[in-house]
């Protein structure tokens, strides 16, 4: 594996994703802003917007560095340098998750922060760390298909099936009864259950982007 | 030391509506290769198998000495691509491109990037997107060209270019040809540009290579015999005619292996030859198409 390939690529990826960046950290700061000084109806709001911005931040992510190199006719340029498949596909995955995975752990960082320090909604601890991770399985869902199918069209549907998937997974995580239980508590309350559903959740990411580099291995024909 | 620094051995790769078969190329270092073909044809598809970046179905392919596409990302250390259908960022500027480029490729000549830059009239620090078409085969031209390769892959350059552009490109080519240790793959539809630059052609139409051989072989046995033929005399049938034009009396026989002796044979068989014309490249591609294609359906 050629690392600094890897990482001239990546480098790049990060280069004409900077306004994204930008513009989901401004918007991540602001709806933390609104959750933590917004009141009841803040604390809503401001949940949807940092999902909002999170998914937005992984769209412009996914569809500008993976989608648009084939619809921009970029990717002949990029396959052109010195690298291999394999790393062109590690490139990429690495490349999302890095422009992503810092993002989603501040936000990450910051709502559990201020459920730790507020006594009324500190059981929401466990089920918002379960939900945290199924945005992360979105966006590599959405990074799969992207670099798999090489579509807009199937990376949009994966998309709307993560965003789906998120409400059916909320409503079915806030249904079980020992997260649902501990929600309502004034401590911070972790299950089994919870430890069970976070493996599982890491265990599909592993799935996913192993499964991208197995299909991305046999494929014949990159342009 | 392996002095082919391109070898296709019996490649094949099958698509449903198309397929290459049993493809043979052998590019000798130094040499300048016109790879001619129609819209089609299969120039493309060749090229991508060239760089790794559609997989054979069968047979071997050595570029550089690595074999493809296992060691692609070796072998496109020292390759130059420019195609058609590629392009380069359009909201980074040329300047960006060449920064980006300058670590990669341990040959990489700044001062020749910015020369080029000149004489190609393209500001470094301009958006791709706000230049032309012809200014963007010349940006991508450039980006080739300073990182120095052993061997350049060219496929279609010129197409779209403007008759000021092209001319620009074809001598910027001509200039990069004084290294004879450099060697080119240009890929075209467009016989005129090939001719200027090559030494060696390859006809492709199809999926199958029809001709390959030193471009002045091709111009030395190709030939154009206007005969006239007396009434009751047939078109005399010769070894190595593979088309026959002209009307009635006045037959025009295309060639591809002409000699002197040819004329003497006409004679012989009582036509009388009028004139023996030479052909242009375009016009041996055509006929040599024709023939094969005709040979398919007889």
């Amino acid at each position: 594996m050629n690392y600094s390939m890897v990482k001239s690529l990546i480098l790049k990826d990060w280069y004409f994703q900077r306004m994204s960046i930008l513009l989901a950290l401004a918007g991540g700061v602001l709806s933390l802003g609104i959750v933590a000084f917004g009141g009841q109806p803040g604390f809503t709001l401001g949940l949807i917007l940092l999902v909002t911005v999170m998914v937005m931040l992984s769209a412009m992510s996914v569809m500008g560095n993976t989608i648009g190199e084939r619809e921009n006719q970029t990717l002949a340029f990029s396959m052109s340098l010195p690298i291999s498949y394999l790393e062109y596909t590690t490139s990429k995955i690495l490349g999302n998750l890095l422009i992503f995975v810092p993002f989603w752990l501040a936000i990450v960082a910051g709502c559990l922060g201020l459920i730790v320090v507020a006594p009324p909604i500190r059981g929401l601890f466990a089920f918002t760390v379960i939900m945290a991770v199924e945005i992360l399985i979105s966006t590599c869902l959405m990074i799969a298909v992207a670099l798999v199918t090489e579509s807009k069209s199937w990376t949009i549907a994966a998309m709307v099936t993560g965003n789906l998937a998120l409400n059916v997974v909320g409503y079915l995580v806030a249904h079980i009864p020992s997260i649902r239980d501990g929600m309502w508590s004034k401590a911070i309350q972790w299950s089994p259950t919870a430890t069970i559903l976070l493996t599982a959740e890491f265990a599909l990411i592993a799935l996913l982007l192993g499964g991208t580099f197995f299909i991305q291995s046999r494929k014949k024909d990159f342009i | 030391m392996n002095d082919l620094s391109v070898q296709f051995d019996g490649v094949s790769k099958r698509y449903p509506h198309f397929s290459l078969e049993n493809i043979h190329l052998e590019l000798p270092t130094g040499s300048i290769m016109g790879f001619i073909g129609a819209n089609g044809a299969g120039k493309s598809t060749t090229i991508r198998i060239l760089m790794g970046l559609v997989h054979q179905d069968e047979g071997s392919v050595r570029v550089l000495g690595h074999p493809m596409p296992a060691d692609q990302a070796a072998a496109k250390l020292d390759i130059g691509f420019v195609s058609e259908d590629m392009r380069l960022y359009g909201a980074a500027t040329l300047a960006w491109h060449m920064n980006f480029m300058r670590p990669i490729y341990p040959r990489w000549d700044q001062p020749y990037a910015d020369k080029l830059a000149q004489r190609f009239d393209l500001k470094p620090q301009q958006k791709i997107k706000g230049l032309s078409h012809g200014q963007r085969v010349k940006a991508a031209l450039l980006l080739a060209l300073a990182r120095r390769p052993r061997l350049l892959v060219l496929d279609e350059p010129t197409t779209g270019l403007d008759p000021v552009a092209r001319v620009e490109v074809l001598g910027e080519l001509m200039a990069a040809l004084a290294d004879e240790e450099r060697t080119i793959l240009f890929s075209s539809h467009n016989t005129l540009d090939v001719e200027q630059i090559s030494d060696q052609i390859t006809f492709i139409d199809r999926g199958r290579i029809i001709d390959s051989d030193d471009k002045e072989v091709f111009l030395d046995r190709w030939r154009r015999l206007r005969l006239m033929l007396p009434p009751d005399v047939l078109v005399p049938r010769l070894p190595g005619i593979v088309e026959v034009g002209g009307s009635g009396r006045l037959p025009v026989l295309t060639t591809n292996r002409f000699e002197p002796a040819m004329v003497s044979a006409c004679n012989d068989l009582g036509a009388t030859v009028q004139a023996i014309d030479t052909m242009t490249l375009e016009e041996i591609f055509v006929a040599n198409v024709h023939s094969r294609r005709e040979r398919l359906t007889a």
